[in-house]
């Protein structure tokens, strides 16, 4: 087994709220307003329930999504699907690689942004990818104290800066919560990256109780975020890209040490890494297990294809994000939302226990 | 995980987050030979378009200097931050702009058509301190101050935490300024900034249409310290200057609204037929401000307690009455829940008047009876009654 249910419970409390706190808040303002709670809230639900279909689903077979769809569908039907699956990990990595892009550029430096400086993420991309699914699991061990520590000291630093009467009257945005809600979906692959993690860990009893709680507090986390972030800028809140990098910068209890707080941000940067590096690892896992190839060529495939679509839309975030959040959303809501559920229907043949030597043959 | 591998893990972490911080600061490039590093903005009403002047801190051996440049006539900020660099050959960093000063004449209308490339460009912290100056910005930011070379500092000084703690000066920063002007009531406050005595001798005239570089301590100086002085509020409404808070109506309004908690005050009260002033030490124990609806008037309580002590007064005390000076007279308190009252009134009639929504009226009207908002809208401050509950308690 490659990963381990403590690892993807990490994975859920730790390394995916991070992607949440960049420019998902202020982009869930410019639809949801103060209402940007429910729209998340609404997000978290659909991809909550997403993988908690997929968990019901491993509760009831071992098999690898591969596995289900193979015996279902053919070997055939299987590698187009997870095809189909790589090059949405890889076009899901695009936003989240230009957001970090902007994010590290304004926020660190300076001076005169070069795009040089943001390059060696793909170094450090290719190095993940080629190390496959296990790596995923070694990643969130380490994020978790990381996360825990850098979010909590952030989120206490900026808890009480802020007017939580902002957030009302509930309910106000009327139908731009729902679109709030399916405009912030590229922000939660949760769903699809929990199918892939199917057959990859060994399912034991209270496992979903567990990821699902995991999941739990990352929402809480977000939310809670979220709620501080609106509080706190209120009517500018639109204005605040890279929010994690302003939310806590004016506690006043440190004023006379400058900003102590960028020393958490630059640790969560850290975690933003590992999670900027997961979609880009499935992405290579499915076209792996498309073509039963090894990970080298694939992993150099999918980091170049995401290398040069960054330097052609260097400057290009604001159309891109504009074009996947509010015309994309729906691909997302395919891939992530909607095929997690699908899996809970797939026929689980079980395997007949064959003498040692023989082949076993499809049925 | 075994035991033995997680000290060299740790190592391994450890080592990725150490470079991660050395690599996350330019590498240390910084030509301060070719970046000035802007420390004040200045902007005033030109003949056409704006004048922007800069304070640019200039590194010696020992100390910091202060030099200001100026760019007349400027189409937006964005030129003028542009035509420094080009006639001055710096690149301006304004990551350190602590003070953004606007001219009277630029308040007369909307400050935003100029002040929003700060939140476009996120270059400059949006904890800035913003303030409004009585005539120009530039000769502000020209005066030489006696506490240092930088006037700016001497500003930010002015214009301080602790100045606002004690209610002497409506601090407001660029966020919050902001958040005023896009809020529900489209205004907001700024402290108005005077420049008292000899300051106005110096100043940086850098001619129509250039941009020049000022000396050391003071661009162009000639003397005369001056002593800076923001007791005063300028009230905003939409962008533009609408009224201004006097002194004692900037105390009201702080004890009543913003982070004071520790104020002094003067009340006068007739003992033996004299007026006599009593100075007195007022420590906030509680505020409340409260908007609530009476049928579709809306209402905004202050519910204001406070404890006094006597400072001083302007009549020699006996032993026992200075040896008890945390004893405040019952008609002294009286005197002042009245005084305060007053002011208070004065403050919220002068809002009110000039449609600045200083005490937040539409904002809490949005949030918490949002029919009556959207029914009364913009009128909704000029309906607004006010109720005072002011009490004052001695100290001890």
């Amino acid at each position: 087994m490659k990963l381990c249910v403590r690892q993807i419970c990490f994975l859920f409390a730790a390394i995916l709220p991070v992607t949440r706190l960049l420019v998902y808040p202020a982009t869930l303002t410019f639809w949801a307003k103060n209402d940007l709670l429910f729209s998340a809230a609404l997000s978290f639900l659909l991809e909550g329930t997403a993988v908690a279909s997929v968990l019901f689903a491993a509760s009831r077979t071992q098999k690898t999504l591969f596995q289900l769809l193979e015996e279902n569908f053919g070997t055939l039907a299987a590698r187009a699907v997870y095809l189909l699956f790589a090059l949405f990990f890889a076009f899901s990595a695009f936003l989240p690689i230009l957001e970090q892009r902007g994010f590290v550029l304004q926020v660190f430096y300076e001076n005169v942004p070069s795009f040089l400086s943001f390059l060696p993420f793909f170094l450090v991309s290719l190095f993940a990818c080629t190390k496959g699914l296990r790596s995923i699991g070694r990643a969130a061990d380490l994020a978790l104290p990381v996360f825990v520590l850098c979010f909590g000291i952030l989120f206490l630093m900026a808890v009480t800066e802020g007017d939580y009467t902002a957030l009302l009257p509930l309910f106000s945005a009327g139908t731009d919560i729902l679109r709030g809600g399916a405009f912030g979906l590229p922000w939660y692959a949760g769903g699809a990256y929990m199918l892939f993690f199917l057959g990859n860990f060994r399912y034991e009893k209270g496992a979903a109780g567990k990821i699902m709680l995991a999941y739990a507090a990352g929402a809480a986390a977000v939310l809670a975020f979220l709620a501080a972030f609106y509080a706190i800028f209120s009517d500018i809140a639109l204005l605040q890209q890279n929010a994690v990098a302003h939310l806590s910068k004016y506690a006043t209890a440190f004023t006379s040490l400058g900003r102590i707080d960028l020393f958490f941000v630059f640790a969560l940067t850290l975690v933003l890494l590992f999670a900027l590096c997961i979609p880009l690892q499935l992405s290579v896992h499915c076209i792996c297990a498309a073509f039963s190839c090894k990970t080298t060529l694939p992993a150099l495939a999918v980091n170049a294809l995401l290398l040069v679509l960054t330097l052609l839309f260097n400057q290009s975030y604001l159309e891109i994000q504009t074009l996947i959040t509010q015309k994309l959303w729906i691909v997302f809501a395919v891939f992530a939302v909607l095929l997690p559920y699908v899996s809970v229907f797939l026929r689980r043949k079980e395997k007949k226990m064959l003498p040692k030597g023989e082949k076993y043959e499809r049925t | 995980m075994s035991a033995r591998k997680i000290p060299l893990r740790l190592a391994v972490f450890g080592a990725a987050l150490l470079l991660l911080l050395f690599f996350s600061n330019d590498f240390g490039l910084i030509d301060i030979q070719k970046t000035s590093i802007v420390t004040a903005v200045a902007i005033d009403a030109g003949e056409e378009g704006i004048d922007v002047t800069v304070q640019i801190a200039v590194p010696k051996s020992g100390s910091t200097a202060a030099s200001n440049v100026t760019v007349k006539n400027a189409a937006t900020m964005m030129d003028a931050i542009a035509e420094l660099n080009l006639k001055t050959g710096w690149y301006p960093t304004l990551v350190h702009c602590r003070l953004i000063l606007l001219g009277e004449e630029a308040a007369k209308d909307n400050v935003f058509d100029h002040i929003d490339y700060f939140l476009r460009s996120q270059f400059v912290e949006d904890t800035c301190l913003v303030a409004l100056c009585r005539g120009r910005a530039e000769k502000a930011l020209s005066a030489q101050s006696p506490v240092g070379d930088m006037t700016y500092a001497a500003i930010e000084k002015v214009l301080s935490s602790e100045a606002q703690q004690t209610g002497l000066v409506s601090v407001n920063i660029l966020r919050e300024f902001s958040k005023g002007y896009f809020g529900a009531g489209e205004s907001s406050f700024l402290p108005l900034l005077t420049v008292r005595e000899g300051a106005e001798t110096g100043g940086s005239d850098a001619g129509s249409g250039d941009a020049n570089a000022g000396g050391s301590g003071g661009a162009g100086s000639s003397g005369g310290k001056a002593v800076f002085e923001a007791s005063e509020t300028a009230l905003f409404l939409r962008g533009k200057q609408v009224a201004t808070l006097g002194a004692e109506e900037t105390l009201a309004f702080n004890l009543a609204d913003t982070d004071t908690d520790l104020a002094y005050g003067n009340v006068t009260v007739t003992e033996r037929g004299e007026p006599v002033i009593y100075s007195l030490k007022m420590r906030i124990g509680k505020k409340l401000l409260k908007v609530r609806a009476e049928g579709e008037i809306p209402v905004l309580c202050f519910s204001i307690r406070a404890r006094a002590q006597v400072a001083d007064v302007n009549r020699a005390g006996s032993a026992h009455e200075v040896a008890q000076s945390s004893i405040v007279p019952e008609s002294v308190l009286r005197a002042a829940e009245e005084t305060f009252r007053a002011r208070l009134s004065d403050a919220f009639s002068k809002a009110k008047e000039s449609g600045c929504d200083l005490f937040g009226v539409c904002a809490s009207l949005q949030r918490f009876y949002p029919k009556l908002w959207k029914k009364l809208g913009k009128e909704a401050l000029a309906l607004t009654k006010p109720v005072y509950d002011i009490q004052f308690d001695t100290m001890h």
